[in-house]
């Protein structure tokens, strides 16, 4: 009887300590489908912005902007009109902060809405060459970045992009999602964290 | 040439530029009110006002939002309806083209969006406590007596208009300056613009105005 607790107490560590990426295949790489997918391009635009974080709730609408220098701004002001943060991203990902109110102003908060965001703007794929995996119906290209492994997941036959994923040391650490719609207009975006409780959904505004 | 990390370099050049302009923004803020000359007789003005401005129990309008940010080059605009009941209630319901409402009632404020409704009690944060004061006191005519602004008073033929600057530091540090449009035949807010550090600015212009309209307590029930 001891045993067999024993096992089980190992099998759930296992389950429970496993790679979320380990199921994963290496397969031949594959040019055409990213270069068929990529570059992630998000056209101008103004999104009604919904952001939970640990219990607590914040809206307002953020604006992702293009740049006539190819850089990228997201901007963030609260539905009455104050400005909360203006973050840039350089043409090849680099990021700063332009403006942002005490407070947002804590590191962990700006490092994490930088991952978030240059996830969403499809930074970490701008340098091709991903490496290539199946698993199941999904197909995974992995970039490989400082701060861990960016996927750009696609269906099989590589018609539709799936999802956007950051990972690190084997564990999925955020998913972006667009359902139902598609770059460079996406309708909706939804970020979800999955290591601690943060969602972010973004909603596109017809401006009038 | 900076020759720290790039960020830190970023944020410096960030804040050059904030600096620059308010420092521009502070030195051309007299002659951004084209059109507009300072109030001769202050006091005179001051008990007019508050007068005039006394007499307005209720508002109901529509409204026309407008936030520029500047340095982008872009804007946004919204509309809603607006509702004001003397002495301390007020709901602001944007409409288009997204949903939001606020909701002052007393020390209470409620925000509602798409997906949640937050209520705060304005007591236990003084920002929100001054925020909801500047809407109060810019539609029921007693931000003069405001100890958060110093007020210059400028007027064309219809309208006076009321430059605020902030003087607490928490304001501050969102504002360079909110100004107020008074419409001269009742003393009823036209228009606020809220200034902010960086050069963006948003402005809500009140249309078809009722004033002493009878409605309902209920629109401010939370």
């Amino acid at each position: 009887m001891r045993c067999l607790l024993f096992e089980l107490i190992i099998a759930i560590c296992l389950i429970g300590c496993a790679s979320e990426y380990a199921h994963l295949q290496k397969a031949p790489n594959d040019k055409d489908c990213p270069d068929r997918l990529l570059p992630l391009v998000i056209e101008t635009s103004w999104y009604d912005a919904s952001v939970d974080v640990m219990g607590k709730h914040i809206s307002g609408l953020l604006l992702v902007k293009n740049m006539p220098d190819s850089s990228k701004r997201v901007v963030f002001t609260s539905e009455a009109g104050l400005t909360f943060f203006d973050f840039s991203f350089t043409k090849d990902g680099r990021f700063s902060v332009v403006s942002v109110i005490k407070q947002f102003d804590r590191k962990a908060v700006i490092q994490t809405l930088e991952k978030d965001f240059s996830l969403m703007l499809g930074l970490p794929f701008l340098n091709r060459g991903g490496e290539r995996y199946t698993t199941g119906d999904d197909v995974y290209f992995a970039f490989k970045e400082k701060n861990g492994t960016a996927y750009f997941i696609t269906n099989k036959d590589c018609a539709s992009l799936q999802r956007l994923e950051w990972g690190d040391n084997g564990k999925r650490l955020v998913t972006v999602r667009t359902p139902g719609s598609v770059f460079p207009t996406p309708a909706t975006i939804e970020v979800d964290h999955h290591t601690f409780k943060m969602s972010i959904k973004l909603t596109r505004i017809q401006k009038e | 040439m900076c020759k720290e990390p790039v960020i830190v370099c970023d944020l410096k050049k960030g804040w050059l530029i904030l600096l620059v302009s308010a420092v521009f923004i502070s030195a051309t803020g007299y002659s951004q009110h084209q059109g507009y000359r300072p109030v001769g007789d202050l006091g005179a003005f001051e008990r007019q006002f508050a007068a005039e401005s006394s007499k307005i129990a209720s508002i109901e309008s529509t409204f026309t939002q407008e936030k520029v940010l500047t340095a982008l080059t872009e804007k946004i605009t919204s509309t809603g309806k607006f509702w004001f009941k003397r002495s301390n209630k007020v709901r602001i319901e944007y409409l288009k083209p997204y949903t939001y409402t606020m909701i002052m009632n007393g020390d209470k404020m409620l925000f509602r969006d798409d997906q949640k409704e937050n209520m705060v009690n304005v007591r236990s944060n003084k920002l929100f406590q001054q925020i909801n004061q500047i809407m109060i006191d810019c539609v029921q005519g007693t931000v003069l007596e405001s100890k958060d602004f110093n007020v210059k008073v400028f007027e064309d033929e219809k309208t006076y208009l009321l430059e605020m600057d902030p003087t607490t530091r928490s304001l501050r540090e969102f504002f360079s300056t909110i100004v107020l449009k008074v419409d001269k035949k009742d003393f009823a807010a036209n228009s606020i613009e809220m200034n902010e550090r960086s050069g963006d600015r948003t402005t809500i212009l009140f249309k078809d105005k009722k004033l002493n309209a009878q409605f309902s307590d209920a629109v401010f029930a939370f």
